[in-house]
């Protein structure tokens, strides 16, 4: 496949949708953090108590949790996991796969029991679902948003910060 | 698999680096946090085994700042490069939007960085991507080397298929920065010519 084609736009819209989503869970369970990220641990949105300034290593470290385990489920000839649980003294971590493509996450105190998440974060991920596969499906704003002038612009950066 | 947010103006862009155990993945990303501007560079985040060799994965988050109104951020990852780890490395390169190879510039190591080669072809297939058309760019690392043990640039590129492959290649000697930023520039300039 050509990697154009591999790059996600996520339009204005849909982020609206995920961000509502995403705070509508947060809310309803009780938790402290939910973050929606792609495979490759890019964080596509995040909402929760006060800005966490450690979300791209949470991001990075979680795909690479769910990146294992689905190698694991491999070896087990099981097709996937669709879920994982961490637990902790104070902060719990409820993880769920979406469409193979993105990872829910959702981060949680002693105060929130965990049947409600899984049953909350179960209608979300459906929710989540449609508004990513109508992301998937669109690639018109590429050259919106990637022209020429945008390549040249990034060059020259790329130059002026990654100098010896 | 580079992410666009239209909303937060954001450009997220993946590079792994990868390569056969003890080929200097780990030092490359280490000189670039040491050398990068406060405000380019996140926490250099390593997941490493009590003897510093790496487990996981080491991840460098740079911000590139603002391109004509996107915030660009490239994030950096190097895999576990021992043979144990073949399916830690295949989680890694999940997503990513572009690979550095370092080769190890031992004679004797030649060998291993084939293997290593081969399985990032494979890998990369098996994301169902053409390896051709896949943005890799080369490093020759360790090129300071004693010359009885330095393997000549022109048997790397022949062992490695660079000439058939087309890919940029750079020398280096991570230990020192030589040629750290020239690689990390050619890789940047590849995956940003194939968002």
């Amino acid at each position: 496949m050509d990697p154009q084609l591999t790059s996600i736009i996520v339009p204005s819209e849909e982020i609206a949708q995920i961000e509502e989503c995403l705070a509508r869970l947060v809310e309803d369970t009780g938790s402290d953090y939910a973050l929606l990220l792609d495979k490759s641990g890019q964080v596509i949105s995040s909402k929760g108590d006060g800005d966490r300034q450690d979300i791209t290593a949470l991001g990075a470290l979680i795909a690479g949790v769910f990146a294992s385990s689905r190698e694991v489920a491999k070896l087990l000839r099981e097709r996937d996991f669709r879920a994982s649980f961490q637990q902790g003294v104070r902060e719990n971590i409820f993880i769920a796969l979406i469409e193979e493509q993105w990872i829910l996450c959702i981060i949680f105190n002693k105060g929130t029991h965990i049947g409600l998440v899984k049953v909350l974060t179960k209608k979300a991920t459906d929710e989540l679902a449609a508004v990513l596969e109508r992301v998937r499906q669109q690639h018109k704003a590429r050259d919106e948003v990637l022209g020429s002038a945008f390549r040249t612009s990034m060059e020259d950066t790329i130059d002026l910060l990654f100098r010896d | 698999m580079a992410l666009i947010n239209v909303a937060a103006r954001e450009i997220h862009c993946k590079i792994v680096y990868y390569g056969p155990g003890m080929c200097g993945k780990t030092t490359n990303l280490q000189y670039i946090h040491s050398q990068v501007p406060k405000e380019v560079k996140g926490d250099l985040l390593s997941i490493a085994t009590e003897t510093e060799r790496t487990l996981f994965f080491d991840f460098l988050p740079l911000d590139l700042g603002k391109v004509r109104g996107f915030q660009t951020r490239f994030h950096l990852y190097t895999v576990p490069g021992q043979v144990l780890y073949e399916r830690t490395r295949v989680a890694v390169l999940n997503g990513a939007d572009g690979v550095v190879f370092v080769a190890d510039s031992h004679k004797g190591k030649m060998q291993e960085n084939i293997n290593s080669l081969r399985e990032l072809a494979q890998n990369i297939t098996r994301q169902n991507k053409r390896f051709a058309d896949f943005p890799i760019v080369l490093q020759y690392n360790k090129r300071d080397l004693p010359p009885d043990v330095l393997a000549p640039v022109a048997m790397m590129d022949h062992f490695l298929g660079v000439n058939k492959m087309n890919w940029p290649r750079i020398e280096a000697i991570a230990t020192k920065g030589v040629g750290v930023f020239e690689t990390l520039r050619a890789i940047s300039r590849v995956v940003i010519s194939k968002l």
